[in-house]
């Protein structure tokens, strides 16, 4: 996400809790507001119509770079630096696409994909696993583990650009797949939530299955996991965008244009991958391909982004 | 409230030695549990610690040495230089003193006018989209927060299109009679430019007390820039990029507001604004201050941007520490000095969060307690009434 | 430090070592340091990355390696890349570097101090036919290390509609500043200046060498920016911008010289070979000639760029890269990446041939004669960046001041 890239910045162990109080609403974001904050409440039309149109002009700001992105697409460089605010393509076309499919973008395309998908399951199952385990299992050293991993959301995941590279390097796996996607296996952050959402479950339920004499990893895998699925969702989510979305890791973590992922391939095909120039159509046409996948996601599980931008505020 | 969530999801776990009866009855488990315990564990301690722990000590020796890229930084042929990249960075004369202060002066800037703005406009978009009566909630919160789950790159490209010299937003300009600058390659200072609107100084020519006085490499002149044209777009950018994200905090502050205190406020005949200022904001205190600490712990670490838009140009007036650290080491090949950056900011932001959580913590009291009297005030005055 | 603490980090550190140990840490290459050259038995897979100027330039390049390949039994991976000087910093540092790559002349001191690269030109049997400025450009601490690709130079080019509309003939091409001075000013009209300069020393060098300066002393030890030979010549460019005759290609917000004279912003600019492409793919209908830079106080001079054929100090097999070099360096085959993609041949031999294939191209091959390398003393990147940046706002700059600094900075790099 922009700017906050950390992959695990300073977490506030506040929020979190704040964070599961919302999941555990069924959603938030459609109850109906409270009155807090409401300035205008019971005042004239005047303010009412005020509140519209700066609320209208304040979408068109947010909104239309997208249209612009998209019709600049379908325009030819000439008619896109000529008629910037256009949004009618004039003449239509898709050579920018057709470009596109020349390079080697169908392959960071996949690349993409691939990673993302390895570090979306992997957080989702190891970030239960260890949140489970520091919500529920009693064992020794449990609280140092988890000031462990309380310290390691104090690092700010930029400086760790030259750290990650020396040690993918040392352990022989620059270079490789798995250098791309096993270091973000797992975040602190992630593990913080799903340990503040067992522990806002009701333990009665595991307690029975386990006099029961099920098995511990049973009792997480079929009855404690089950209910934790708006955290589960959350986190997933959250992971996806962070994978999908992450450059500074694939910048350090490979040369080979075999492994490019959309963000690295993307950001050095439009500075100078295409010779001389700049051809607008085709960075818009790339920045809009990599939007839609996040769009189409964000529309399905909209209200669930709601609740992880509040439970991953410390990833931002 | 949260505090005491925390509380009472560590009592229902009971951590060890903390209840010795349930111990006792449960030692045959307790003792399952541990291993479980610590296998399910393992994976992620095995990974931080490979990934975090490890390469922060490799790191570490490496800004210790003058290793250029070539063979085993671990080997007995790599110098060891002992503070000598620390030294280059603070306090020798020098190029890559310079460029460091740049940095820093950039990003300080960068900062300041980041998290303010991102955390008004935040706040503004929230107290609007939490509004009853407005038709279309839905779709405005949902237009303000996407941008922040776009993809960096995606975005940066777009403003990079949009703030061409004839683009979009220099077309708009345009309309207004404003002939808008070559932003992405204007490095006018804007306090610069401030000062020069106001006759007060000419860029081309700044008065020499200013330019001639030095202080760690860079002119006094130099110091008080202010952001560039440059880079206040990459800052537009940033603020429209992740306001989304904290109006989303903000939204979920407000809904938590307790309708009853509203209401008594309403009562008692305080109009918006009074209810505004003595009920909504305390209550909003503690979310401002975590909006505020995340803003800049992210804004500090700002790399992406730099990579696609401007590679630190134009006259390195958009380098930043870790967009320099990175060019340092992977480019020039002095690794030495490009760790010691990383974890020269490392301890900045480290310092300024622990800092700003002891404000955090103490206000968040502060701002409990006056709320509670608010509401007490109110209450009191709603049952009179 | 609480007992929690200090027992979480043991534990973290723990677990770290713990794995590290199991997996060996055997990715760093120890340096091999040999001088002979190492040769894979059997057939190899070289490695190749080149930073290409498009489909043609890796076309052509890719079916070279594959004649090779195809004549030696081996095989060649060519890979495009999209920012070479991180690409191979990162390849030379993670110890896996490609076998053969291109190597730019302003990087290479760096990579040859460092010891990145193979000195391999003393293999080469016909090496004293490669022009000797270039063979200079390749020469650290008195050895030189590989065989230049090819080379290109910087000239003038104007365009001839402007040209014959100023009421100019063929009679005024500038052959000295005071020339340039005065057909600028008879090109300069509202919206188009009479030169536009692309910004930084890459182009601004030509008028210190035409004025017999440069930024280092001949021997590359002494830094002699803030010398008269070099402010003056800058001075004179300066003159000229502030009275509107000359202008930076950032005032007329184009990227680069060529897009300013491409979109007629300006009548003339100073670039190399690579324009005609440029011209050729975005600005068709221009009409435009080339013709020799004119020549300073000093006699002529101009700025020469190039690139050699690098081979890694750690590949795995370099006599067959450097095999593959030697069948990319032949005449035939540099006339064919001339024909492909209109680089200059960098052997003597090939001269003849290309001006007479290509006349238009004379005024550039002329400057192989007289040319300047650039600066490529080990350190100096960082220093020719930051002049570069303070020469941003040409117009504007303190010139001694900005000089005086480059001196103190260069000094610094090159006593190291």
């Amino acid at each position: 996400m922009s700017d906050l890239t950390g992959t695990g910045t300073a977490v506030d162990p506040l929020t979190q809790t704040q964070a599961v109080k919302d999941m555990r609403r069924l959603d938030p974001s459609l109850r109906p507001a409270g009155d807090g904050g409401s300035l205008v409440h019971r005042s004239g039309r005047g303010k009412k119509l005020l509140v519209y149109l700066a609320l209208v002009a304040f979408a068109l700001v947010y909104i239309y770079p997208f249209v612009v992105q998209v019709s600049t697409s379908l325009k030819t460089n000439a008619d896109a630096v000529a008629h910037p605010l256009a949004v009618v393509p004039d003449p239509f076309t898709t050579a920018a696409f057709q470009r596109l499919a020349d390079t080697d973008f169908p392959l960071w395309f996949t690349n993409s994909v691939v990673v993302t998908v390895c570090v979306t399951i992997g957080r989702v199952f190891f970030n239960s696993l260890a949140g489970y385990a520091l919500a529920r299992l009693r064992f020794r050293g449990r609280d140092a583990v988890f000031t462990a991993i309380l310290a390691v959301l104090a690092v700010p995941g930029i400086v760790l650009l030259i750290p990650k590279f020396l040690v993918l390097n040392y352990l022989g796996i620059y270079n490789t797949y798995p250098a791309l996607f096993v270091p973000l296996l797992v975040d602190a952050a992630g593990v913080f939530i799903m340990k503040q959402f067992f522990e806002s479950i009701p333990p009665s339920v595991e307690e029975a299955a386990r006099i029961d004499g099920t098995g511990t990893f049973r009792t997480f895998w079929s009855i404690v996991l089950p209910m934790a699925r708006p955290a589960v969702i959350t986190l997933t989510i959250l992971s996806f965008q962070g994978s999908w979305n992450e450059l500074a890791h694939f910048i350090i973590a490979t040369d080979d244009p075999r492994l490019f992922t959309l963000t690295r391939g993307v950001a050095q095909l439009t500075s100078g991958g295409l010779g001389s120039g700049n051809q607008y159509p085709i960075s818009m046409a790339a920045a809009l391909l990599m939007t839609i996948p996040t769009a189409v996601v964000f529309v399905v599980f909209q209200r669930y982004f709601t609740q992880g931008a509040n439970a991953g505020a410390e990833k931002g | 409230m949260s505090t005491a969530d925390t509380v009472e999801g560590r009592d229902t776990v009971a951590g060890p030695g903390r209840s010795p009866a349930p111990r006792r009855r449960r030692r045959g488990g307790g003792q399952r549990q541990s291993g479980a315990g610590w296998l399910f564990v393992t994976p992620t301690l095995v990974v931080l610690g490979l990934f975090l722990v490890v390469p922060i000590l490799m790191a570490l020796w490496v800004s210790f040495t003058d290793w250029s890229g070539r063979g085993n930084p671990f080997s007995g042929g790599v110098g060891f230089v002992g503070a000598d990249n620390y030294k280059a960075l603070l306090a020798e004369p020098g190029l890559s003193r310079q460029d460091f202060m740049i940095s820093l002066r950039n990003t300080f800037y960068y900062v300041l006018g980041v998290v303010p703005l991102q955390t008004l406009l935040a706040l503004g978009l929230a107290i609007v989209v939490n509004q009853r009566f407005l038709k279309g909630r839905t779709f405005f919160r949902t237009a303000f927060y996407f941008p922040s789950v776009v993809s960096s790159v995606a975005i940066s490209l777009v403003f990079l299109f949009l703030f061409t010299g004839t683009g979009a937003v220099n077309q708009f300009l345009g309309v207004f009679g404003i002939s808008g600058p070559t932003w992405f390659s204007d490095p006018r200072g804007l306090i610069h430019l401030v000062g020069q609107g106001l006759g007060l100084w000419s860029i081309d020519s700044p008065p020499s007390a200013l330019a001639d006085t030095q202080v760690m490499s860079l002119s006094v002149w130099d110091w008080f820039s202010g952001p560039s044209v440059a880079l206040s777009a990459i800052m537009l950018q940033v603020v429209w990029t992740t306001a989304g994200t904290f109006m989303l905090m903000f939204l979920a502050a407000l809904q938590d507001l307790p309708t009853e205190v509203e209401e008594a406020a309403l009562v008692d005949g305080a109009n918006a604004w009074q209810r505004f200022r003595a009920v909504t904001l305390p209550h909003l205190r503690p979310t401002m201050l975590l909006v505020i600490t995340l803003g800049v712990i992210g804004t500090w670490q700002v790399f992406d941007q730099m990579y696609v838009m401007t590679q630190g140009g134009p006259a390195k007036t958009t380098l930043t520490p870790a967009y320099l650290s990175y060019t340092a080491a992977f480019r020039q090949q002095q690794w030495g000095q490009g760790a010691a950056m990383a974890f020269l900011l490392f301890v900045l932001i480290f310092v300024l969060t622990s800092f700003q959580r002891f404000v955090l913590r103490d206000k968040d009291e502060a701002a409990r307690k006056r709320a509670e009297r608010a509401q007490k005030r109110a209450a009191k005055k709603a049952v009179t009434a | 430090m609480t007992r929690t603490t200090r027992s979480a980090a043991l534990a973290l550190t723990l677990a770290g070592a713990l794995a590290l140990s199991a997996c060996g840490g055997g990715g760093f290459e120890e340096d091999g340091g040999s001088s002979s050259p190492a040769s894979a038995s059997g057939p190899v897979d070289l490695k190749m990355l080149i930073a290409s100027s498009g489909d043609a330039e890796t076309d052509a390049v890719k079916s070279a390696a594959d004649a090779w390949a195809k004549k030696t039994g081996n095989t060649v991976t060519v890979t495009v890349a999209s920012d070479m000087n991180q690409q191979l910093a990162q390849g030379f540092a993670s110890g896996k570097p490609a076998d053969v790559f291109y190597m730019d002349a302003s990087r290479f001191a760096d990579y040859a101090k460092n010891g990145s690269l193979y000195a391999y030109a003393d293999q080469l049997s016909d090496n004293a036919d490669f022009y000797e400025p270039l063979r200079q450009t390749f020469t650290y601490d008195g050895k030189q290390y590989c065989a230049p690709k090819d080379f290109s130079t910087l000239a003038l080019q104007i365009n001839t509609d402007a040209w014959s509309k100023a009421g100019l003939t063929d009679a005024d091409v500038p052959t000295t500043w005071e020339q340039l001075e005065a057909v600028s000013k008879k090109l300069t009209t509202k919206g188009q200046a009479g030169l536009g300069i692309g910004v930084g020393i890459d182009r601004l060098g030509a008028f210190v060498v035409q004025n017999g300066g440069w930024w280092l002393s001949d021997d590359g030890a002494k830094a002699t920016a803030n010398t008269p030979a070099v402010t003056d010549a800058l001075d004179y460019v300066q003159r000229n911008v502030k009275a509107g005759n000359f202008q930076m290609s950032n005032q007329l917000d184009s990227g680069w010289g060529g897009e300013a004279f491409g979109t007629k912003k300006s009548a003339m600019t100073i670039e190399g070979n690579w324009i005609k492409g440029a011209v050729k793919n975005d600005y068709p209908d221009l009409k435009y000639k080339t013709v020799e830079l004119p020549a300073g106080p000093s006699g002529k001079g101009t700025l020469q760029f190039t690139q050699c054929w690098g081979v890694a100090a750690d590949s795995k097999a370099q006599a067959q890269a450097v095999d593959l070099v030697k069948a990319l360096t032949t005449v035939d085959q540099q006339m064919a990446f001339a024909d492909a993609f209109g680089v200059m041949p960098s052997r003597q031999s090939a001269a003849d041939a290309y001006k007479t294939k290509y006349p238009e191209d004379a005024p550039f091959i002329a400057g192989g004669e007289y040319g300047h390398g650039p600066i490529n003393a080990a350190g100096m990147e960082q220093v020719v960046a930051d002049l570069n940046s303070k020469l941003e706002n040409f117009g504007g700059a303190n010139l001694p001041q900005v000089l005086g600094g480059f001196d103190t900075n260069a000094g610094a790099a090159l006593g190291q």
